[in-house]
């Protein structure tokens, strides 16, 4: 490790350990809060909940390349010649999800909102029962 | 990749202006440090196209089954265990990076037991994730027939109540909880309910299928995850034996090969990091 | 001008100022890289065989993919003719009808069509022009013996050949090859019984192309850290000639676009064999509805284009930067605007991973996001003309010599402009409406892309031949050559605009129900004509390359061209390791033409007395 003596990085190692591993079990908390499976019928708003999640895997994603990867000492060219690319896949994910609620949108719109799946048993036909 | 490279000799870093002037490496790494990371990020790329793949397919479908519910069981046949066993497994996968790093540290200190060490214990910890990967695979396809093609979870979208086969009535159920279909025999047994509330309250429904992309997503998904882990362990063990040969020692550069494959160890873990967000905590 | 015997002799700079890397302690007479056939000619890691090896592939798709083209330009400019005269080479795919009239049989028309598409796209713009120059002059040009991994650079040709083949056998399956476009749509690639192609052929094509993604991996991670890591000394980033800039970005961009074209293959690859529903919803054949449910065939489309739009710029980047050496050289005049140039690249090549659902605008696609696909691709435009702006500014003023190369350097630009005037038309989206999927969109791409994209390989080829055999090309045959292709190519492709406009479709096998594109039957007759005659211009090339190889006008000097850049310092038959003793270093950037009263300084020159300010 260029920055640091042997001892340090001993116990950057170990840290890193405690650290990743704190957050796991808050994620797994707060997931199983979230869905009502510590306090019957308390339930997190869905957006909030995704955006926190998200923040969490992205410092457990930034301290895994920045800590294991080793990358925060490495030059600030390759810092930011890998984070430069990473960046296009933020539109990415927005357009590609956007249309794919697009599509869902269409069919709820065209009356089939339980399409596509049915149920498994033939003679019990979803339509049959429904109406 | 290096025995046949030696006739390319990178020049050694030179007194020469800044680095970026030539004869030097500008981004302060060998050339396979390098191609190693320039390779991950293409790796990235792949698994951000299955990954958004994923978010359209989910974005698209009008349910979801709750992870919480189709994920909780634990290997002994403990059931309602939510999140436990991935949990778990996550573990076993951060334990395994942290290892790779120590592995990696001895490395640069020329130890090569510690090296030989401690990438014995990294392979232990791939191996085992695989195994509990395998268990989970097990589970999911013989147990609760998820495959490819169907997947039998889904979600209730109103509160009701089970009917039994003698039209009495059952068990009640909220809406957003997790349901599975089961299999009788060899055939799907879905259960008839009654909604009680919202606006199609009082009619008698059966459980349908959750959507399918679930179930193909998820072993794809995973399934291109495992295949890294795998390949992971196999060139971890390849390296540790030459490393125990003492072929890099002979080298004298840090052992630079044990570096490398710790970079592609950790982005492993990395990817992890994405799929634990997608498929079980979201 | 001719106080160019002023400066100092190659040789002596090379022995003084030169670098010894002890390059040639280890490699005696016994060089393991050329000790004897095999390793010299077939498994060679040398980056100047390398090259060849992905040329002479490249030119072989070319001739099969034009060939192609010519066959479904027949059926279109003369589809009442008969077309038996070729059934020994097709066989089964002339179907000859009752009154003894041979046919091209419709499968196979589509098939033509898609083959055409994929081998030009990928095995002849792709390998054959980015994989022949990178592996030839990024090693030459930044002063290095050979590429950072020559072993990886071995197999990615290898990756390319195996490719090859096994697309090449899937011309030869009794079903056909695949038939539903390059780009593979689904259904029609995701459903082995949605057309005959859509079997063993489609298997064919997805192994063959996901191998050619392997060998442009393999390819692109040793061309990045070349560049970055073996540059000689002195040779800093702002002193590398644009052809090693757009090697370089090219790479980058292969990188990031084609592993996600992996993904799409492997959920296609799923859904073909697994029995998944990625793209599959709601199909109906003869009647009955699929099974297959909740998968999206717009998903496809986004994965595919996501490389897809990527990689038309990794066919034009390699192009450009040839280009702009080609003209600087041929001009006597430095590049105008070096800077902007890098960085127009540089953005392009950002731009383009925001733009590819321009594509798609008529899918069925959130019209809403299409907004801000309409608003990315136009911005596309601007540093498009900022390279355009600088190339002409280039040739103002210059002492031009028009030789082969620089003419189709020349044409190049034209090509360009023309062509990306047509694509400022599709980028929005409500014109696209109208123009989508017509013979405008194949005027567009064909000028923009394969055109231009082939001048540049021409003028590259030209340009360079004399470094990879020691002879010269004809020039005469090469004058001919540019200008038929130059007028061949307009002729052929400036009509199309005016079918599109009019409504008519691509990919269609036929217009017989159209009445109203009965008119235009004279006009598909000319393109054809066209086509054919351009065809056999190429033939002409092709002669007078293998010729030259032998042949040709044998090099004398070794700066014939008169040039800067660091390959022309090497012997005129280089060896392995490029430079007999020490590797150059650089002491300027590579454009320093008709400067202080010298013509040409080339890199390797220190400082002179007095001259003005030294890039
Ligand atoms: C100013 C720059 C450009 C703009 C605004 C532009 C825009 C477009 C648009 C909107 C389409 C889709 C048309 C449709 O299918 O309806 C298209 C098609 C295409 N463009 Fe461009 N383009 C530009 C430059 C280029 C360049 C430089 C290349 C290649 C080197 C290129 C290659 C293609 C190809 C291959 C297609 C058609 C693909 C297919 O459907 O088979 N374009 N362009
Ligand atoms: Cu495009």
């Amino acid at each position: 490790m260029a920055h640091l003596s042997y001892e340090e990085s001993k116990k950057v190692v170990f840290k890193g350990l405690i650290f990743l591993g704190v957050i796991t079990i808050v994620e797994v908390a707060i997931a199983l809060l979230a869905k009502g499976q510590i306090i019957e019928g308390f339930h997190l708003n869905k957006t909030f909940y995704s955006i926190l999640m998200a923040v969490f895997s992205l410092i457990k994603a930034l301290y895994i390349l920045g800590e294991f990867m080793h990358l925060k000492y490495e030059s600030k060219a390759l810092r930011v010649g890998m984070a430069i690319p990473l960046i296009l896949l933020v539109w990415a994910a927005i357009a590609f999800s956007q249309d794919g609620y697009t599509f869902e949108q269409r069919r709820e719109r065209s009356g089939d909102e339980h399409f596509p799946e049915k149920p498994p048993v033939a003679e019990h036909s979803l339509h049959d029962v429904a109406h | 990749m290096t025995e046949h490279t030696t006739v390319v000799e990178e020049h050694p870093e030179v007194d020469y202006g800044q680095a970026w002037q030539g004869g030097d490496k500008p981004l302060k790494a060998s050339y396979g440090k390098l191609m190693m990371w320039y390779f991950l990020l293409s790796d990235a790329f792949t698994f951000s196209g299955f990954l958004i793949a994923y978010s359209a397919l989910r974005f698209n479908s009008s349910t979801w089954p709750e992870a919480d519910f189709v994920f909780s069981t634990f290997p002994g046949g403990f059931h309602h265990m939510p999140l436990i066993f991935v949990t778990v497994m996550t573990f076993i996968l951060i334990l395994s990076s942290v290892t790779m790093v120590r592995a990696v540290q001895e490395g640069q200190r020329e130890n090569q037991k510690g090296v030989a060490f401690w990438m014995g214990l990294t392979i232990l910890g791939g191996l085992s994730f695989l195994g509990c990967q395998a268990w989970e695979w097990t589970n999911l396809i013989t147990k609760e027939h998820v495959s490819l093609y169907t997947n039998p979870f889904g979600k209730y979208e109103a509160d009701g109540v089970y009917i039994n086969e003698d039209g009495s009535e059952g068990e009640t159920f909220r809406a957003g909880s997790g349901y599975l279909v089961h299999k009788h025999d060899g055939h799907w047994a879905p259960k008839k309910y009654k909604v009680t509330s919202g606006p199609e309250a009082g009619t008698i429904k059966t459980q349908v299928f959750g959507p399918r992309a679930f179930g193909a997503l998820f072993f794809v998904i995973t399934g291109f995850h495992g295949f890294h882990v795998f390949s992971g362990v196999l060139f971890l063990l390849i390296i540790m034996l030459n490393v125990i040969s003492g072929i890099y020692k002979k080298r004298k550069n840090g052992y630079e090969m044990v570096e490398k494959i710790g970079l592609y160890w950790h982005f492993v873990d990395l990817v992890w990091v994405y799929v634990f967000l997608v498929f079980y905590l979201l | 001008m001719e106080n160019n015997s002023l400066l100092i002799d190659d040789e002596k700079l090379l022995k003084e100022n030169g670098y010894d890397d002890h390059f040639h302690d280890h490699h005696h007479d016994e060089d393991p890289y050329q000790s004897n056939f095999f390793s010299k000619y077939v498994f060679s890691m040398d980056h100047k065989m390398i090259a060849k090896q992905f040329l002479i592939t490249g030119m072989f798709w070319a001739v099969i993919g034009a060939a192609m083209s010519v066959i479904f330009r027949l059926q279109l400019g003369f589809p009442e003719d008969s077309m038996t005269w070729i059934k020994p080479l097709l066989g089964k795919w002339i179907v000859i009808d009752s009154a003894g009239v041979g046919h091209l049989a419709t499968e196979f028309y589509y098939a033509l069509v898609t083959m055409h598409g994929t081998i030009i796209v990928f095995f002849v713009l792709t390998a054959g022009l980015s994989g022949t120059f990178s592996n030839l002059l990024i090693p030459l040009q930044i002063g290095a013996r050979d590429m950072a991994s020559p072993l990886l650079n071995m197999l990615s040709y290898w990756f390319f050949f195996l490719a090859s083949v096994i697309m090449f056998l899937s011309l030869f399956v009794s079903t056909g090859p695949f038939a539903g476009g390059w780009v593979a749509y689904p259904p029609l690639s995701a459903l082995p019984q949605a057309s005959s192609g859509s079997g063993m052929g489609m298997t064919l094509w997805l192994i063959s192309l996901t191998f050619f993604v392997v060998s442009v991996l393999l390819g692109g991670i040793n061309y990045i850290t070349t560049v970055l890591n073996l540059r000689t000394k002195g040779m800093s980033m702002w002193r590398l000639p644009l052809t090693i800039w757009s090697f370089f970005i090219t790479a980058i961009i292969g990188l990031l676009s084609f592993p996600v074209l992996v993904s799409g293959f492997l959920l296609l690859m799923a859904d073909r064999s697994l029995g998944t529903s990625f793209y599959l919803s709601e199909i109906f054949i003869n009647g009955h509805a699929l099974d297959n449910v909740g998968g999206s065939p717009i998903l496809y489309q986004h994965l595919f284009w996501f490389l897809g739009h990527p990689e038309v710029y990794i066919i034009i980047l390699p192009a450009m930067g040839i280009a702009s050496e080609v003209l600087s050289t041929h001009s006597r005049k430095p590049i105008f605007g070096y800077k902007a140039m890098v960085i127009s690249i540089a953005s392009i090549a950002f731009l383009s991973f925001l733009v590819w659902a321009h594509h798609m605008f008529m899918s069925g696609m959130n019209p809403f996001i299409s907004n801000f696909f309409v608003i990315f691709t136009l911005i596309i435009a601007v540093p498009s003309a900022v390279k355009v702006f600088n190339w002409i500014s280039t040739l103002y003023g210059g002492s031009i010599r028009l030789n082969t190369a620089m003419l189709f350097a020349i044409g190049f630009v034209s090509m360009f402009i023309s062509g990306g005037l047509t694509g400022i038309y599709l980028g929005n989206s409500a014109l696209d409406i109208q123009m989508h999927d017509t013979y405008f969109v194949v005027a567009h791409f064909h000028i923009v892309m394969g055109v231009a994209a082939f001048f540049g390989m021409f003028a590259g080829i030209y340009h360079w031949f004399p470094k990879m055999y020691g002879r010269f090309m004809n020039e005469t045959l090469g004058k001919l050559h540019f200008w038929g292709t130059m007028i061949g190519a307009y002729l052929i492709f400036w009509p199309m605009h005016y079918l599109g406009l009019a409504g008519v479709p691509r990919r269609y096998y036929s217009f017989d129900v159209f009445d109203t594109f009965s008119q235009f039957s004279d006009l598909n007759k000319f393109i054809t004509v066209a086509a054919i005659i351009t065809f056999f211009l190429q033939i002409v090339f092709i002669a007078n390359f293998f010729h030259s190889i032998f042949f040709g006008k044998k090099v004398k000097e070794k700066n014939p061209w008169k040039s800067n850049t660091l390959e022309w310092t090497t012997p005129i038959h280089a060896g392995h390791g490029n430079w007999p003793g020490n590797i150059p270093t650089v002491h300027r950037w590579p454009y320093d033409y008709s400067k202080d009263g010298f013509d040409f300084i080339p890199q390797i020159q220190p400082p002179l007395a007095g001259e003005t300010e030294n890039h």
